[in-house]
């Protein structure tokens, strides 16, 4: 197990495209910001105050605004990452090791953790460098909430990693696996659910789609959003980790 | 004695409505080079990626016996695959490829026997040349290199000889010589039977996803030997006429009135005029030889006509 997840990290890390990844993110985030203030909405017409947000008001803003860049990078780097070892066929050089199916999966699942954490820090960094210049404002406000918000998304994105990989596995088209994952980012899915929900009553599932999630604003003070949170993440976490490992066991191999 | 390495038992692959391989049965002896001959389309891959574990049979078993022999196994980790294509990273030059692969393997300190294995398939392990930019028969050696790097008991290529040139063909097959003469055993697939006659130790004939013939090298030797089929009245008068005055010793006698004799230094004209001195008739006499593929030709048209 760990060594094949030593060579996926070899590989990652020796990796041009992750990086370029991350740079073309931060200069995108530090663009925006300057957006921000250029074409902000006067507060009396509306708007809302971005300049003076600390960077988890500011990032929670963000995210409630979609389509959220973050995750259409996350599953740009995902697909690359998987579609780049199974359209070499590279994976024919260790499957004969034990259990190299079950491993290559978690191995893949840890890389994408690994993404996930240096995309948080690539926004948390670009944000407080495009704030600071721009807003002249670097606060991140109460500690404690930063790093709850921070837990709670890191879980949410590396879930939404995980879906993708799942994705990437069952329809073994990287094309295929785009656009589904872009469907995934539009919260299609959320929509349809939201519109079914509206003809029914008593219904409220789509606030537990995933994606839906990403895009709520909670406030993680309070216990039962944190709630919500831990259970979508954990479960849609646990839940396609184990469907992607089922599938790569049982397929068949080119 | 041999020992088995390997054991197919009724493996059956089904791609939907495609029968791809269909109740595969036979044994593979450790150390030998074992030869699956078969056209386009035979399922020679097929058959590969199962035994490689690439893909599920749909039904059917595969054994693996470790060297205590006694012991099978579902599954078997000391195999090195080269099917169809060698998997590699084209941005990769062929020392980082094998790097990256030790790294799975768990090799401690690598870079030694990285160079060995290179050398030993005839690549330069200072080549800084990308993969992407490898001409066919390197990435075959590479593919070669990759699957050793694991130190197998079993080697699987399919076709390794296809797309090299007639240097590269021979310097492969005297790679594959060298690499069963440590203990290796080798299973190696072509279309051509010709082409691995003289290096396969055992011939599967798969046609149309069946396992038509198992055949040692010396039986299919003897089959495809040049003979002259001689035909008389009573074989056992003539035998003693033809030993005494040509020297005949190397025959084999079919039935009362047929007998194939394997002399090479015999003409049918010698036979004929013989026998016509002693006042023996000759049916028919007629000079035999089949190539390796007259013969494989042959046994996939009988085979052809037995299923349709
Ligand atoms: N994934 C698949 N899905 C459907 N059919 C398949 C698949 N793989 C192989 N087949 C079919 O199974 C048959 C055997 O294919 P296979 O690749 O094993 O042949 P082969 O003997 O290796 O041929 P070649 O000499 O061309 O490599 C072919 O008819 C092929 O079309
Ligand atoms: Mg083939």
């Amino acid at each position: 197990m760990l060594n094949i997840f030593r060579m996926d990290l070899h590989r990652f890390i020796t990796n041009k495209i992750m990086y370029i990844l991350l740079l073309v993110f931060c200069a995108f985030q530090i663009f925006g910001i300057f957006m921000f203030k250029q074409y902000a909405q006067p507060i009396q017409a509306g708007g809302i105050d971005i300049s003076k947000m600390n960077e988890s008001e500011f990032i929670q803003h963000l995210f409630s605004q979609p389509p959220s860049w973050i995750l259409i990078y996350i599953f740009v780097f995902c697909v690359y990452f998987y579609f780049s070892e199974y359209n070499s066929g590279f994976y024919k050089n260790y499957i004969t090791m034990k259990k190299a199916r079950v491993y290559s999966v978690v191995s893949k699942i840890l890389v994408q953790a690994i993404f996930t954490v240096f995309m948080m820090v690539a926004m948390v960094v670009s944000d407080l460098i495009g704030r600071g210049i721009f807003f002249d404002n670097t606060s991140i406000g109460d500690l404690g909430y930063f790093a709850k918000l921070l837990i709670g998304l890191f879980l949410l994105l590396w879930a939404f990693s995980i879906l993708i990989l799942c994705t990437s596995i069952f329809t073994r088209s990287m094309l295929v696996s785009f656009g589904i994952a872009l469907v995934l980012v539009l919260n299609v899915v959320g929509m349809i659910f939201a519109v079914l929900e509206s003809l029914l009553d008593n219904v409220y599932l789509s606030q537990y789609l995933l994606v839906s999630t990403i895009y709520s604003t909670f406030d993680y003070n309070h216990g039962r959003d944190l709630i919500h949170i831990a259970s979508v993440a954990t479960v849609t976490l646990l839940l396609f980790a184990f469907i992607a490992i089922r599938l790569k066991i049982k397929e068949d191999l080119r | 004695m041999t020992s088995t390495i390997i054991e197919v038992r009724q493996l059956t692959k089904k791609f939907k409505a495609k029968t791809a391989v269909y109740n595969a049965d036979f044994k593979i002896a450790r150390g030998e080079i074992f030869g699956l001959i078969g056209q386009n389309g035979a399922g020679k891959s097929t058959l590969l990626k199962m035994i490689g574990g690439l893909i599920h049979s749909t039904s059917g078993e595969i054994y693996f016996f470790d060297r205590s022999e006694s012991k099978d196994q579902s599954f078997f980790e000391r195999m090195g695959l080269l099917i169809e294509n060698p998997g590699l990273y084209p941005q990769y030059t062929a020392y980082k490829t094998l790097q990256l692969l030790a790294i799975a393997y768990g090799l401690k300190s690598p870079n030694q026997y990285i160079i060995h294995l290179l050398r030993l398939v005839g690549l330069d392990a200072s080549d800084k040349t990308k993969v992407k930019n490898y001409s066919m028969g390197m990435k075959q050696k590479l593919g070669i290199a990759i699957a050793l790097l694991g130190s197998p008991d079993v080697l699987i290529l399919d076709e390794p000889i296809n797309g090299l040139d007639p240097q590269g063909i021979v310097e492969m097959r005297k790679l594959i010589l060298e690499l069963n003469k440590t203990g290796l055993t080798i299973i190696i697939s072509s279309h051509i039977l010709e082409e691995l006659s003289k290096i396969a130790t055992t011939y599967a004939i798969i046609h149309k996803g069946k396992i038509i013939e198992v055949i040692s090298k010396d039986d299919l030797l003897l089959k495809c030997e040049e003979r002259i089929e001689l035909e008389v009245d009573h074989v056992e008068e003539v035998l003693p006429v033809l030993e005494q005055q040509l020297n005949i010793s190397n025959y084999r006698v079919i039935d009362q009135q047929n007998v194939h004799i394997y002399d090479s230094h015999i003409e049918n004209h010698q036979i004929v005029h013989l026998l016509a001195r002693n006042q023996k008739l000759v049916h028919s006499i007629v000079k035999y030889k089949m190539s390796l593929e007259q013969y494989f030709l042959e046994l996939t048209k009988s085979a052809g006509e037995l299923h349709a």
